[in-house]
Order: structure tokens, then C-alpha cells, then sequence
């Protein structure tokens, strides 16, 4: 039986719900990106016209000369942020961001990797782990021991044309930081053979020894995900009494047991869309319009009221207790059944 | 008799010419040039555009294929009809096709047929669509005209790397 309010645990579910997004992404076949690359660095196109005419009565074809073009190398990249804002207590450590590395370019580079923890902008700075950066090598999404650590001039992500990889950022958070603080970590994704003004042109050095050049992104590109502190302490504390048919306590058949739960926040931050929900026990039997909160009469119905007996699956009583803080005081919640 | 010798001589380095023409230029002759256009901006502010060789490109560059074509025959030449393949990895550029006295025509199915832009259709999964630049394989221009002896013709278009 569930008897605490989800006020607590729907910041917990948060959690794990976005860790489940992050993994349902990540668990997604690193696909190409939606922008084609474009005609492989090194290829060779080919251009030749034929002309047909008749001279003298006679039918002659002529084909002009073959001129050719080659395709050079255009360094580009772009850095997804995959992970919505990742909800995080003071005091936790090695909580990632989850990117993706995309080489939009049309041959394949190697990507240098870094990490920045201090950025403008936000309320903390999250503190880098060491190592900091790592790969998201079991696709879970997020940071586990079977992730393989980036260690820069070592092991850069080589990326074909097209090509993704996930990277994780790793950070430990601060501690003393109130509910709601932001704070911000950058990855920088930078192709190993150059980067700067779109048209620079790096000679010989792309694919093949064709000259490769700077596209439009410059040859780097930067994603910024952010931490954002959510720990609201809620405290909860349940208690019934018994009356059974005689006038005494006995728990027997047709013994009302008076339940009251105590809801309070006892943290600074909001709990935010509170909602208590709990099942009805079996071999109990809800005492019709016995829902209270704070002493007010709750209809069993589903209507604009604060609560009502879910019927939907097993009987709950659900009582909504909406965005509660400390300044709201103790929330008590009451309801009675009678034992089968 | 040696006239009429001088003259079997003459006809047949004549009608040798003829056949060689075939494989050499002798009667028309053909050039191509592929350029890019390149902006250059004078000491007074003037905007300049001019085409220079192209020999190098990038996804997404803008290349110009000019062919140039002259009558060194002495007589005309009739029913000249220019046909470009086009490369896989170039996207012709809409409405770029341009030759003076020509109908510019295109093909979707590898040259067998060619047709006006709006005649063109293709068929991708059972489904009848209107043809679209991606889908042509080759450009050709029909000169209206003879081309006389000593006259030249040119065609062009444009097209975008992959």
C-alpha cells in the first residue's frame, strides 16, 4: 500500500523518467543525421558532351573533351544535446549530460573533446568529474562503469561522413544550493585536422589527400545541457484507529479502521503537483464519502473537488494536495474502511 | 589520264577525312569547360562576377558547364542536337539550361526519350510523379537552325554537388 504522497517520489519519478528518455534515445541506433553529408571527399565527377549533326548528308557524332572536378573534403560537425534538464540533489556526484556527435562533413575526421563546467548564466557551476568526458559505450544514456573514459590525444572519436557517437559529460553537483538552481556544462566537438572560418582550406589534408576545407560550422560546434537542483524533502507519517462493532479496538469483521496521513514539506522548495493516492487494502471495504482533507468532506466522485475513490483499477482514495511548500503547513488526509 | 588519277586521288583522301572525323574533330569542333562563378568586388565598391575554371568543389557548390561548338566545315551543319549526361552526384539547377536557337529538352530515363520539364514524369513506388531536377539524367538542345559553315553555337546549364 502506497501512503505517501507522490509529492516526494514525483520528483524521483522525474528522475527516472528522464533517465528512461535518455536510454530510450541513446538505445536508438546511432542513425545518420538527417543532413546527407554529400558526395564523398575524393571523388572524381566527369563531364563530356556529344553533339549528333548531319554534314553532307551524312549523320556524324562529336564529343567534346571530358572535364573533371574533384570533390574535396568540408569539415563539419554539429553537438546534439540529447537530455533534458537533469534533475539533481546538492551533494550528488557523477550525474551526466547526454550529447551526440554528428559528423555532417563528407569525409571522415577525427574529433577532439572537451569539456566546460563554467559558463554564464546559470546559478552553479557543476564540478567535473575526472575523467569528465566519457563514451556512451553500453548505449545506456547514461554514465556507467561500462562506459569508456575520452582521454584527450589518445583515443579521439574518429567519425566517417554521416557518423554519430554519444558522449557523456560527467559532473559532480555542489552541495548548499537551493531547489531550483541551474547549472550549465558545454561540450566541444572540434575535427582534429583544423577548424576556423568556413573556406579555410587545409591542403592535402582531407580524404584521399584532397585538400580539405572549413564548411560552415566551422569545424566545431558546442552543446550546452544543464542540472537543475530539485530536492524537496517531504515527510509523511500515517497512523489509524480502530473501532470495532462493541465500542472497543479489536480489528475484527465490521471494525471501521479511521485512517489520517500527515503531509508536510520540511525542506525549502515546492512539491510541486502533489498528488496522495492509496489503494484501498484488501479484505477492506471503503466507508463511502469518508474522504476528508483537513477536516473538509471530499465527494467519492470524480468532479472539480480535491479528491475522490478511484475506482479505475484497485479502489485508491486520491486526494490532490496541488504545489505544496513548508509555508503551507501539515495536510492531513483522512478515510475510513471497515474490515471484510 | 593523270587528271582522272589526280582526281580518284583527291576523292579518296576526301572521303578518308570524312571517316576520320568520327573519332577526331575535323568538321565540328566540340569544347566543354566547367567553371564556377566567383565574386569579386572593386576598389569602389562594384560587385564583379566572373567565371573561373573549376577544378576543385565542395558538397553544395555551384558548378557551370559551357559547351561551345563550331562549324570548321565548309558547309552547313544540319540537325544539331547537344546531349549532356548528367553525373550522379550533380543536381541540375532549375531553369539553368540556357543556348541561343536551341529547345532544351530532358531526359529521366537515361536518354532513351526526352521531353519538356512538365512532360516528365516519373514513378517511385507504383506512384506516377512529375519529374524533378533530381530526377533527370541528361540535358539536350535542339538548334532550330543549321549551323553554317564557320558559325559556332554553345549551350550551358548549371549544376549543384551533392
Amino acid at each position: 500500500m502506497q501512503n505517501r504522497p507522490t509529492g516526494e517520489t514525483a520528483v524521483q519519478r522525474r528522475c527516472i523518467v528522464n533517465a528512461v528518455f535518455a536510454s530510450l534515445i541513446a538505445g536508438l541506433a546511432v542513425a545518420p543525421a538527417a543532413w546527407a553529408a554529400g558526395t564523398a571527399a575524393g571523388t572524381q565527377i566527369d563531364n563530356t558532351a556529344v553533339v549528333n549533326f548531319d554534314l553532307g548528308g551524312v549523320n556524324l557524332s562529336q564529343s567534346s573533351n571530358t572535364v573533371s572536378v574533384i570533390v574535396e573534403e568540408r569539415i563539419d560537425v554539429v553537438v546534439t544535446l540529447q537530455s533534458p534538464p537533469v534533475p539533481v540533489i546538492p551533494g550528488n556526484v557523477n550525474r551526466s549530460l547526454l550529447f551526440t556527435v554528428t559528423n555532417t562533413g563528407n569525409g571522415s575526421e577525427l574529433f577532439n573533446l572537451a569539456i566546460d563546467s563554467i559558463i554564464a548564466g546559470d546559478d552553479f557551476d557543476p564540478s567535473p568529474a575526472i575523467p569528465a568526458i566519457y563514451f556512451d559505450t553500453d548505449s545506456s544514456g547514461d554514465f556507467n562503469a561500462g562506459d569508456v573514459a575520452y582521454t584527450p590525444g589518445i583515443n579521439e572519436p574518429l567519425l566517417l561522413a554521416d557518423e554519430s557517437i554519444n558522449v557523456l559529460l560527467v559532473n559532480d553537483i555542489p552541495g548548499g544550493l537551493p531547489n531550483g538552481d541551474t547549472g550549465r556544462s558545454e561540450l566541444t566537438a572540434t575535427s582534429v585536422t583544423g577548424s576556423g572560418i568556413p573556406g579555410l582550406t587545409f591542403p592535402n589534408q582531407g580524404d584521399g589527400n584532397v585538400d580539405a576545407v572549413i564548411g560552415a560550422t566551422g569545424g566545431l560546434a558546442t552543446g550546452t545541457g544543464e542540472y537543475i537542483v530539485a530536492d524537496v524533502q517531504v515527510s509523511v507519517i500515517k497512523s489509524v484507529v480502530v473501532a470495532d462493532p462493541f465500542g472497543g479496538t479489536e480489528p475484527v469483521p465490521g471494525s471501521i479502521l479511521t485512517y489520517s496521513v500527515t503531509v508536510e514539506v520540511s525542506s525549502p522548495g515546492t512539491a510541486t503537483n502533489s498528488v496522495f493516492t492509496d489503494p484501498i487494502p484488501t479484505n477492506t471495504t471503503y466507508v463511502v464519502a469518508s474522504i476528508r482533507l483537513n477536516a473538509i468532506g471530499l465527494s467519492d466522485a470524480i468532479d472539480a473537488d480535491a479528491g475522490e475513490l478511484d475506482i479505475s483499477g484497485i479502489p485508491s482514495v486520491v486526494v490532490r494536495l496541488g504545489n505544496l511548500t513548508q509555508a503551507d503547513g501539515i495536510q492531513t488526509v483522512r478515510f475510513q474502511v471497515t474490515i471484510d | 589520264m593523270k587528271i582522272l588519277l589526280n582526281a580518284v586521288i583527291v576523292i579518296a583522301v576526301t572521303l578518308g577525312a570524312f571517316a576520320s572525323s568520327a573519332q577526331e574533330q575535323g568538321h565540328l569542333n566540340v569544347k566543354t569547360v566547367v567553371s564556377m562563378e566567383e565574386v569579386t568586388i572593386d576598389d569602389n565598391g562594384d560587385r564583379h562576377t566572373q567565371l573561373v575554371d573549376a577544378t576543385t568543389v565542395v558538397p553544395g557548390d555551384e558548378v557551370v558547364y559551357t559547351v561551345t561548338f563550331s562549324n570548321v566545315s565548309d558547309v552547313p551543319a544540319e540537325n544539331v542536337v547537344i546531349t549532356n549526361p548528367l553525373a550522379a552526384e550533380m543536381t541540375y539547377v532549375v531553369g539553368s539550361a540556357f543556348g541561343p536557337g536551341s529547345d532544351i529538352v530532358f531526359s529521366v530515363d537515361g536518354g532513351k526519350s526526352f521531353a519538356a520539364p512538365e512532360k516528365l514524369f516519373v514513378t517511385k513506388s507504383g506512384i506516377e510523379h512529375p519529374a524533378s531536377a533530381d530526377d533527370y539524367t541528361h540535358i539536350r538542345w535542339v538548334m532550330n537552325n543549321e549551323i553554317v559553315a564557320g558559325a559556332q553555337g554553345m549551350a550551358q546549364f548549371r549544376a549543384r554537388l551533392k
